[in-house]
């Protein structure tokens, strides 16, 4: 019993200590999110960490408790003093502990977490979202602004690249498809859509058409974050890594000056 | 025993004296049956510009070449003339020529898929080093074009799972020692088996002659409809993996029968050892799921071949994702079973102490088991329908659960023990510690929303690693050590052995904690050149990386040197009680000097009576 009790306070100090420690860090433990979906997906992130912390360390420490000691002086092959072979308090425990634990991860975050998802994407769907059409083909992502009859949003080098206004709701369709080369079924393959500072991906798959929510929360671009860019994360061929283009998340005005001057670069047929 | 089909066996008056080793007139049959198939087809089937060698060609090549290696080891001596009514002429040789040609001793056939295994990780790994370096760079540097490099990550990764993670434990350690844990005198199917095993070699020599058709860039998942317009190095992906998933069906088919009717007198269902039921519940899932993936296979390449369209636009897409990952979960708890059935089989006997809660750490087997199937989907919330992930997100959370049974028990048991602290012990705390981070960090990805973004990045490959590395291949090396004395009648050297665990300890964690950190920056798969801000954790990754596959060479080293060279083993070198002991050390043809009776469990060190008896000059039975 005196074991135990030792183990319990070690283990209640090295808890406190480490759930201290990730409460300073954990607003990076993603890195760089800057969308309100990737928000949902860090806060998750977060709360599994410190709810998995004691676990890990209850184990880890366990180990490190064994080598030291309940180790034996010599290789000698003396049973133990101890034989248990059932001790109910504690596996009461243990199965009690992991049944709650994993329906609390399945209600929150998982459950909740996605209805917050759905329920941000029927808010934000009723609230005149900025609408992008994502074509990905082997290798290229095509942003096309149907709402300002953009049709290939590109750069003054007519390399393709993606703006968005802050803080307006985006709602991205996503298709897999050659456009210029429609005639060929076998051009296509699975993509992924994955703007690592928004914190989501979606695959992006031939025949289907996908959509994607959500709301920019900060002026950013690849130099503000390298995680700020768009980037196939589904193996799509050799052309694979090279799949990614330029993000910039820019004020509303400075959003209607860039949608101008891709007017008129498409008016002179750039 | 062998009299029930077969006219006059080993004994017959002329037996066929094989000039040639088996493996070489395998080769030499498999040349001759691929260049009959290829020639054949392209005969039948031309295409334009003639070449010799068209995708259906070397389909149709490769099947021949399998049916002439198959037959060259010995498969037309030992398996053809008895179907046929011959009695077979085959004779198995007594010394270690025997390892080269087919073989019905499960013990030799253990060896072969151990050897086999083996080299498959050498070459395997080897793989992993040069993706390692290529990836210390941004750009590509090493390999000379990209698909160079994904044809190199999807064998890495196919070698791995199929002629490794399936393999070592189940084929290679189950082969030899179920039987022997049963106090069986040899397998139900143990010719099938012996021909199962030549599968494997070929499986992966398919493998890796595939980049030789072009270099296909699907990864080990072989995604369509990417598939569909790769170069021909596809269609031996399928192919090779269709052989080595064969070979381990037919090991589960004949180890589970062998476990249900083989198991001695008094070897009760409530007495089975702990990794006989991980060989059981695996063998299941195996005879589950492999035939499924290969049916999966066997359509994608009749897709490719024909070409249908049954999972491109025109077909559908998900249906080969669900299909590939309806096996695919599965497969790493294949992969996991009998390395956590095998903790709770060792620290009882390194600890001297009875092992807590058996009969929960069995339901845990089990149910991991049946779960299994029940899951693939969290594979796809990047590519599935939103309503369809909360049921795959809970059943994906609800594993951890028989799963952590085995924790239970391992800690259980070694709570106030007098734990001796050898090579296999420290390697299977090892192996706790890395198992238990793949399984925490497998929490977040059941979570769909950290799953978006964590999902098809490096944080994937580094959950993935710890627990097939971290939790099987460490637990294999210490079965490998545990078992050591009985495989060879040597010991292995103790500090040695301890420092080369705390080596790959050092060089497994330091490579795969930091692959976390490089998927959390931003790191996708699948890449061979990355935006240069990831470098230096790469780097750093890679040098670890090295560190790692040295150690793992610096254990293959120890093992033959141990096996060859090593101090004589006392017989019961752990004091066990499971009934390999039993047997002298290597274990003799009929393994045991009788017929064996178990009268206890395995698992009591709380009294010194023994577990089972050998009961000398039995009459034959069974």
């Amino acid at each position: 019993m005196a074991e135990a009790l030792v183990f319990a306070v070690i283990w209640l100090i090295a808890v406190i200590v480490a759930e201290i420690g990730f409460h300073r860090i954990q607003a990076h433990s993603m890195y760089y999110t800057i969308s309100n979906q990737g928000h949902i997906a860090l806060n998750a992130f977060n709360f599994l960490s410190s709810w998995l912390l004691p676990i890990f360390i209850f184990v880890v420490l366990l180990l490190i408790f064994v080598l030291i000691r309940f180790r034996a002086p010599d290789n000698s092959p003396k049973p133990s003093s101890v034989q248990t072979m059932r001790n109910k308090w504690y596996i009461l425990l243990w199965v009690g502990t992991s049944f709650v634990l994993n329906i609390v991860f399945w209600l929150h975050p998982t459950a909740v977490d996605l209805e917050t998802m759905f329920a941000n994407w029927n808010h934000e769907q009723k609230q005149h979202p900025l609408i992008v059409n994502v074509t990905a083909r082997q290798w290229e992502w095509i942003f096309s602004y149907p709402q300002y009859g953009i049709q290939q949003a590109v750069n003054a080098r007519g390399q393709d690249e993606l703006e968005l206004p802050v803080g307006r709701p985006v709602k991205f369709f996503l298709r897999s498809e050659d456009p210029f080369h429609r005639y060929d079924v076998y051009a296509d393959v699975i993509h992924s859509f994955w703007i690592p500072a928004f914190g989501i991906k979606e695959d992006v798959i031939p025949g289907e058409t996908r959509t994607e929510f959500l709301i920019p929360q900060r002026v950013a671009s690849y130099k503000t974050s390298p995680l700020v860019r768009v980037q196939c994360a589904e193996v799509c061929g050799p052309g694979h890594p090279y799949m990614e283009a330029p993000l910039y998340i820019v004020k509303a005005k400075q959003f209607h000056t860039w949608i101008a001057h891709q007017k008129s670069l498409q008016a002179h047929g750039a | 025993m062998r009299d029930m089909t077969q006219a006059e066996p080993r004994n017959d008056p002329q037996p066929k004296i094989l000039h040639m080793a088996p493996i070489w007139r395998g080769f030499i049959w498999a040349a001759a049956g691929f260049i009959i198939g290829d020639l054949l087809t392209v005969a039948v089937d031309p295409f334009r510009g003639n070449p010799l060698v068209t995708e259906p060609s070397a389909v149709v090549g490769w099947v021949g070449a399998l049916v002439g290696w198959l037959l060259g080891i010995g498969g037309y001596e030992e398996v053809v003339l008895p179907l046929f009514g011959f009695p077979s002429t085959w004779v198995e040789p007594k010394n270690w020529r025997r390892y080269f040609g087919l073989s019905t001793s499960h013990k030799v056939i253990g060896i072969q898929y151990l050897f086999s295994s083996s080299s498959i990780f050498l070459v395997a790994g080897l793989d992993a080093m040069a993706i390692r370096y290529e990836l210390m760079q941004p750009s590509l540097h090493f390999f000379t074009y990209s698909g160079q490099y994904l044809a190199a990550v999807g064998v890495h990764g196919s070698l791995m799972m199929f002629g490794v993670g399936t393999v070592a434990m189940i084929s290679g350690l189950g082969n030899y020692f179920v039987p022997l844990m049963i106090g069986a005198k040899r397998t139900v199917f143990s010719r099938l088996s012996g021909l199962g095993h030549w599968l494997l070699p070929f499986g992966a020599l398919t493998l890796i002659a595939s980049p030789l058709l072009g270099y296909w860039d699907t990864g080990w998942r072989g995604y369509e409809p990417l598939a569909m317009q790769d170069p021909g190095g596809m269609v031996y992906y399928y192919l090779g993996i269709f052989a080595m998933t064969l070979s381990t069906i037919l090991t589960s088919l004949n180890l589970a029968a062998t476990i249900i009717f083989y198991r001695t007198r008094g070897m009760t269902w409530a007495r089975i050892p702990l990794f006989v039921w991980g060989i059981l519940t695996v063998s299941l899932l195996n005879l589950i799921w492999q035939p499924e993936i290969e049916m999966t296979f066997v359509m994608a390449l009749l897709s490719k071949l024909v070409p249908w369209n049954f999972f491109d636009a025109l077909g559908s897409v998900e249906t080969y994702l669900s299909m590939f990952w309806l096996f695919g979960h599965p497969e790493v708890y294949i992969i996991v079973l009998p390395a956590i059935a095998m903790w709770n089989e060792m620290i009882p006997v390194m600890a001297q102490k009875n092992l807590f809660a058996r009969d929960w750490a069995i339901i845990g087997l089990i149910f991991v088991m049946m779960l299994s199937g029940l899951v693939w989907a969290h594979h796809m919330f990047t590519n599935m329908r939103n309503s369809e992930m909360f049921p795959f997100a809970f059943f994906t959370e609800m594993i951890s659960i028989p799963t952590g049974f085995s924790f239970m028990a391992a800690i259980g048991t070694l709570w106030k023990a007098r734990l001796r602290l050898t090579t296999p012990s420290l390697l299977i705390l090892m192996s706790l510690f890395n198992f238990l981070i793949g399984g925490l960090t497998g929490v977040y990805l059941a979570d769909p929303p950290v799953n978006l973004q964590v999902h098809d990045t490096f944080f994937v490959i580094a959950h993935f690693h710890y627990t097939i590395i971290g939790g099987m291949i460490f637990t294999w090396i210490a079965s490998m050590y545990y078992w050591l004395p009985k495989l060879s009648g040597r010991m292995y050297n103790e500090t040695w052995g301890m420092i080369l665990a705390v080596w790959i300890f050092i060089g497994f964690n330091g490579t795969f904690s930091q692959m976390f950190l490089v998927g959390l920056e931003g790191m996708n798969r699948w890449v061979p050149a990355y935006p240069p801000y990831l470098k230096a954790l790469n780097y750093d990754v890679s040098l670890f990386a090295f560190f790692l596959g040295a150690g793992f060479v610096g254990h293959a080293i120890h093992i033959i040197w141990a096996w060859r060279k090593g101090p004589s083993a006392p017989e019961n070198p752990w004091h066990a009680k499971t009934l390999e002991w039993l047997a002298s050390s290597p274990p003799s043809e009929e393994n045991f000097p009788g017929e064996v009776e178990v009268v206890r469990g395995f698992y009591r060190y709380d009294h010194d009576k023994p577990s089972a008896y050998i009961v000398k000059d039995q009459p034959e039975s069974n």
